[in-house]
Formats: structure tokens, sequence, C-alpha cells
């Protein structure tokens, strides 16, 4: 198919769109980290101060990184528990009109994990396997919780560029207020807009409908709008359907299309932002948003261009008209081939992992694209934490940098030590490291199996396994195996729940703690050896560290999966 | 650079007294991380810091900021956004359900449905049979053998039952499965195709037919957004009356 390029004019300008808002909702994120004044305060400060009395905190009491992380895990250690007991009973608990059965203990452990840590990976069917309550009371917590979690991690390690006092703000207020100003009020314009467009929101479970060729249809309803937005908002990326938002329910349009797209990419952009507006040096942001969209556009290129060539597996099916509007094979009719790429390149690349078409369908070169999202995770990476991972890499590209002009490395003022690069490196480690062991162990070990048998060796096998824990490291969710192999065994949803933990909260200690080892530092006043960051230099230095090192990590087991699928047709 | 960012914020810092409000920053200095620049900001000797929350305040704050978000986010904030859905969108909000003339509900115009019978246009085919329940029916991947046989049996089928010629080259789109399983959308080239089979079923005219079909190829309500599509069960249930069914 020839692409045309008048078919890229409305991702194009969506994209610019999503740009041009990104400085000012940036600022406005920043404001609301920094307690400054704020559109809404008449009625929402009073709200929030009741609340915080209620939860015995105050604003005025910040605690220090290892306090802060006490107060996340508390606060989502008591939601796995909750969202664990709800899965692990919900055929006992309200709400359950379709009479859906228990999880059994391991996958109410790998659910519980997935929704807590942002990741959103399932291995169920929701329709006939999580109740109506589920869905609504304990998946919809984790929607938020998790998405504020993030949010609070990147306030409080970009606050130690600017204190030095030791502590990085209070968790509680800091949930309370991402909830009340930035998640809660965005979706319910967004999801009252996806009503507009098409998507049901009704307390109604299921409506069974009479086709015109006999038999019956049961049409799963609930409030999709609401759920779906703050799943998209907050890089979750769970789906109210199975289908997820390839499901035209939940997805109708192209302009759905289009509007979910925006919502993925609100807060990942204006992350930057806010981080420049906390740190007061409006410039500082561009060179992380230039990484950012370098890597995204790129990954866009890719995924569009190898889903518009023909598959040379189907040259001998014949009777199989020219392919139109991309490969079709997995993909939605209603999307234009630029319009379905760009969702599914964004989504993954923003660790948001809702999927609008099959991913375990698209060619390996696009396999591979996405998988590569997932290994920076930061480009534009999950909510907050996507941000807080760049901003490790940041901190890494200039200590090396420096090393190799031989200048003292620092950043924004601050010298970067030892200790600072212990922490990144960390964090930088710890993805490989719970990829890769359990890719072993997983196919060493003989654990993929359909049907109990064990699965051959072949290229795309390997792919849906790393993709698995890939995925579930990344805090991703999307799912590239679904089918492939049973993922529902003790073994991966046992081993992915570790993987996913590990994933969230091990990184998220290392960004408070290089918060932590700043917010103890003076900054030093800038001289002439002082390595100007807010340039298109470092730009385009960070990116190709960011894509050099992340490239490096995987490179062998890249080749051993989609490399091989692509040159072996395996 | 301590210029550029300073800290505290100018203002925040005013002595306080017994009816000053919280100042909006934090600022806990604790016991040996003094400022270096502290002669520079008022001291703060004088306000009392908070003590640091104890476990059990943890445990309280954690326990009751569970149930404070349990209730806004499933059910407060649901509830507000149903509450203005079903007012602004009725329809869209209750799964845009299509209905026989008697009322009966036939089914949704976004989910697909079988309508394999001679007498009306079909949909892209389904690996679940038109359930809307998913499951693990995913299309084969793309180096995999099973989908050019997929492919195959689906082509042979369409060919032999929807009454084309043997060899006859088919739209890509209308043999391939969709990723919902239900996709309720055809390209129009898709659908015109069927019309000799439809037309011969139901004594309808071809003219009438392709005037029909065209009357029902969908344009996005933004201009040039997307493709143009046909919502093959809305057009099935609009042809059903026509053919007297």
């Amino acid at each position: 198919m020839a692409l045309e390029v008048q078919s890229f004019w409305d991702v194009v300008l969506l994209l610019v769109l999503a740009i041009a808002v990104a400085p000012w909702f940036g600022a406005y994120l920043g404001r609301v980290y920094m307690d400054r004044p704020l559109p809404g305060d008449v009625v929402l400060t009073r709200i929030e101060s009741a609340i915080y009395r209620l939860l015995g905190t105050s604003p005025r009491r910040s605690m220090p990184a290892r306090e802060y992380m006490l107060a996340i895990l508390l606060v989502n250690g008591a939601m796995l528990a909750f969202l664990f007991w709800f899965f692990f009973d919900q055929a006992s608990l309200p709400f359950n009109p379709t009479g859906v059965p228990n999880m059994t203990w391991d996958l109410a452990f790998h659910s519980s994990s997935s929704f807590t840590t942002n990741t959103d990976f399932t291995h169920f069917t929701n329709e006939s396997q999580l109740s109506f309550g589920a869905l609504d009371i304990a998946w919809q917590l984790a929607l938020f919780l998790s998405a504020a979690t993030g949010l609070c991690v990147m306030a409080a390690m970009v606050r130690g560029f600017v204190r030095k006092d030791g502590t990085l703000g209070n968790y509680y207020v800091d949930m309370v207020r991402t909830i009340s100003r930035v998640l809660l009020p965005i979706s319910i314009v967004g999801a009252l807009i996806l009503v507009l467009l098409g998507v049901p929101e009704t307390w109604t479970a299921t409506v069974i409908a009479h086709p015109i060729t006999g038999g019956t249809q049961t049409i799963y309803l609930g409030p999709v709008a609401s759920w779906q937005t703050v799943s998209l908002l907050g890089t979750n990326g769970g789906g109210w359907y199975s289908a997820n938002a390839a499901s035209p329910l939940a997805n109708p349009s192209a302009v759905s299309n289009l509007f979910l797209i925006f919502l993925m990419l609100l807060i990942p952009f204006a992350a930057p932002f806010a981080f420049a507006q906390i740190i007061r040096r409006k410039g500082e942001a561009w060179p992380f948003m230039g990484t950012i969209l370098i890597v995204l556009v790129i990954a866009f290129g890719l995924f569009v261009a190898f889903q518009a060539v023909n598959n040379p597996a189907l040259a001998s099916v014949t009777g199989l008209g020219p392919q139109t509007n991309g490969y079709p094979v997995g993909q939605e009719t209603r999307f234009s081939l630029p319009e379905g790429s760009l969702f599914q390149v964004v989504s993954v690349y923003g660790n948001v992992g809702a999927n609008n078409m099959a991913i375990g369908s698209v060619t390996p070169v696009a396999q591979m694209v996405l998988l590569f999202g997932m290994f920076t995770q930061s480009t534009p990476g999950g909510e907050g934490t996507g941000f807080g991972m760049l901003l490790l890499f940041a901190v890494l590209a200039i200590f090396v940098g420096g090393l190799m002009v031989g200048r003292t490395p620092e950043y924004l003022g601050k010298k970067i030590e030892t200790s600072h690069i212990k922490w990144a490196a960390l964090a930088l480690l710890i993805h490989p490291a719970t990829i890769l062991i359990p890719f072993v162990v997983a196919v060493a070990g003989g654990f993929v199996q359909v049907d109990g048998a064990t699965l051959p060796a072949t290229a795309h096998n390997f792919t849906s396994v790393l993709y698995e824990f890939t995925s579930e490291s990344a805090n991703n969710g999307s799912a590239l195996s679904t089918g492939a192999f049973t993922d529902s065994t003790p073994f991966f949803n046992v081993v992915g729940a570790l993987v996913m933990l590990v994933g969230r909260f091990v990184p998220i200690w290392a960004m408070l703690k290089v918060g932590d080892l700043f917010s103890k530092q003076e900054a030093l006043p800038p001289s002439s050896g002082t390595l100007r960051t807010a340039s298109g230099t470092f730009t385009i230095y960070l990116t190709l560290f960011l894509i050099i090192t992340s490239a490096l990590l995987f490179l062998p087991v890249l080749a051993m999966g989609p490399l091989a699928q692509i040159v072996g047709g395996m | 650079m301590s210029d550029e960012l300073p800290l505290p914020v100018p203002g925040s810092e005013a002595t306080p007294t017994p009816t000053d409000p919280a100042p909006r920053i934090l600022i806990a200095p604790t016991a040996g991380a003094a400022p270096a620049s502290a002669p520079t900001t008022p001291p703060l000797g004088r306000r009392r810091v908070p003590p640091s929350h104890t476990l059990g305040t943890h445990l309280r704050a954690t326990i009751l900021f569970l149930a404070l978000s349990v209730l806004l986010s499933g059910f407060a904030y649901p509830a507000v956004v149903v509450a203005v859905a079903q007012v602004i969108e009725p329809n869209s909000a209750n799964g845009s359900l299509l209905h026989y003339p008697n009322g009966t509900v036939a089914g949704s115009s976004l989910i697909a449905q079988n309508t394999s019978a001679p007498f009306l246009f079909w949909s892209r085919p389904s690996l679940t049979d038109y359930n809307t329940t998913l499951g693990a029916d995913t299309p084969p991947g793309p180096t995999d053998p099973a989908l050019g046989q997929l492919l195959n049996e689906t082509l042979n089928y369409t060919r032999e039952y929807g009454n084309f010629t043997v060899n006859a080259s088919l739209p890509f789109w209308f043999v391939a499965p969709s990723a919902s399983s239900i996709d309720p959308d055809l390209t129009p080239e898709a659908v015109l195709i069927q019309i000799p089979r439809v037309s011969e079923a139901s004594n309808l005219s071809i003219a009438f037919l392709t005037s029909l079909v065209n009357a029902h190829i969908d344009t996005s309500i933004v201009p040039y957004v997307g493709v143009s599509y046909i919502d093959v069960l809305q057009l099935d249930l609009d042809l059903l009356p026509l053919e007297g069914r």
C-alpha cells in the first residue's frame, strides 16, 4: 500500500496539540505539587484540609525519603491486600450480577499486583472472570491510586532538587491533591466527552440481544466511559472489556481513538514541564521533551512503515485482495493506519499498555518497536515514574559525559556523586534482571505450555515470553502472548506478580533516594565548566545515550526472538 | 544559583502569630540538616515543627485514605458521570442499542453479529463466533503457519457460501480476523461485492441495494478523520423490512 501523506494530517495535528498543551498543563502540575494557589482553591482547599485532618496528617509534616517510601508501601500494600481479597472472594461479594466465580489464589495475586503497580497486565478474561463489583470497586481504586502514586514519586523526587532540609513532601497530601486537582476533574470531563463519542456509561451490567440469525448475544455494559478515561489518563491501560480499546464499545470511532491518544499523552508530556516549574528553570524541560519526541516519532514512523508492507508469509494465499489501509489481520476497520498505529505506539511507549489492535498479529519489526519502548520505560514512560526514569537516565548521561571530558559532573548545580550513580544504575539494571532471569527460567524450565504440552522453541514463542516479562517489568501491561501460550499458570502468575512488584517499587525507591541525596546538597553557582543541559546538544546526547544503553542491555535477547523472526521468518 | 532557587518562598516565612495560617510551603528542618544558607532566611526557631508521623498515624492515614478512595473511585465518580451521561446522551450511554420494530433488542450498532445468511450483508469473520467475550482467541501471529491456513479456510468458505466465483479475489479486510472479533464495520468495497448475492436472495434490485449501501457509508463527525466504513448490522437491520422479513 502506498502511504498517503494526507492520511497523516490528523495524527500530526494531535501530536502538535498535545505538545502545545504540555507547557501549560505542566506548569499547572508543578503548582499542584509546590502547593501554590490554583483555580478551584476556594472549594477544594477546604475539602482537602478536612481530609488531612481526618487522616491525621498535615501539609506541614514533610517526610524524609525513608518515611515517604514507608507511606507508599503502606498504602500500596493495603490496596494490594484489598484487591487480592476482592478477587479471591468475588463470587460471594456484592455486585456480581453475572455470577462470576472466585479467582484462584495465584491468579488473584497476579491480578492485584498487576493493578497496584500500574501495570494492568491481565491473565484472565474480563467478561467471564471478573465481577462487575471487582471491575468498578477494586480495579478502579487501583486505576486512581497507582496513577497518583507515580505522580507523587515524581513530585517527591523533583522536590529534592529544590529542597535543602532533607525532606521530600507528604505522601498523603500529595495523593489527595493529585486526585482532587488532576485525576478527578480531568476524568469527569474526559468521561463525558467519551460518552458523547459513543461509549456506554450506565449501571446496567448486561443486555441480552437477539440477533437476526437466531440465538442470543450478551452485550456487556457498565460505567465504561468513566472507567476507561481514568485508565488511560493514569497510564494504567486496563480495559473494561477483554478486547481493551479494540472493543468497539470502548473505542467506537476514529475520533474517540484520537481522544484516547490525547488522554494518554496529557500527563506524560506535561511531566518535564512540571519538573521545570518546580525547579524554576523553564528551559530544562525541553531536553527531556525533545528526547521523548525523537524516540516516539521514530518509533511511530517505523511502526507505520512496517505495518504498511505486505506480509511475505501470505504470498501462498491465493485470492487475497491488495492490502489497503495497512495490514488488516488483528486490526479494526474504523481506524486508519496512522491513527491505529499512533494509539498503539503511544500506549506502549507511555507504559499504558492498552491495545486497539491484536499486537500479537503485528509484523515482527513492529513488535520489536513496541518492545524497545518498554526497554527504555521513559519515552515518555508511565505516569510520573516514566519521567523519574528519564531523570535517572539524565543523571547517568551527565556522569558518563563528565567522565569523558574530565569535568566534575553536576546537574542543576548539584554534584553527581558515586552514591547517585549507584541508585540510578540500580533502577536501570533491575529492569533487565527482572526480564531476563524469569525469561530464562520459563524457557529452560519448560514452563511455556499450551494445553499441558511444552511449546516448541520458535522465534515467535521466544518473543511472546520475552514480551510477557518485559511488559510486566516495565509495568506496561500490553500482552503479545494472549493465546500464544497458557499464561494463567501458577508459575507465570506468581513470577509475573513478583516481577511487577520489583519492577515497580525498586525503581521508585531509587528515585526517592536520588531525590533524597540531592535534597541534602548545596547548589553550586554555575561556572565556565558547567555543562549546559538546556541545550540542543544535550538533548541529542541524552537521546543517543538512552537509545544505546537500552539497545546494549537487550540486544542479545532481541536476537533470539524478534530479530530471528524477521530474518528467519519462523 | 541560590538566588535563582529561593527557598523558602519569600513571604511565606513571616514570623508566625497565633492566627497565622499554616505556611503553604513546608520547611521542616531536622536536627543536623539545618540549611547552610540559613543567614539569608529568617530563623525558624520559634515555629513548632510538628513531630514526624508515628507508625500509628501512618496506619490510620492509610486505612482512612483507602476507604475514602474506594467511596470516591468506585461509587461517587462513576455515579456522577452516569447521572450526567444518561441525560446528555442516553443512546450511547446505554450501549447504542438497535431494536426491531416490535421493540426487542436486536443488538448494538457497535457490536458485530453473525449475519452469514444469503439475504444479509456479512460482517468480518469472528474468532469467537461473535461472542463478546474475547478470551484467548486472538489472530495468529504474522509468521505463524496457522495464519495462512485460517485465511485460506475463510476465503474458501466465503467464496462457497457467499456466491463468489471459485478463484475470486476478495478484499483483505473482508476475510481478515479483527482484534475485537466483534468489529461491526466493513470497508465499502467489501460490502459492495456482496450486492449480487443479496440481490439474488431478496429480489431487490442491484441498483437499489447499491444506493442503500452508499447511503450507509459512515463518515466521521470530524471531516477527513478516519476511513470510510459501513456498519453492517445497522445496514442489515434497515434491509430486513425492505425485504419483507
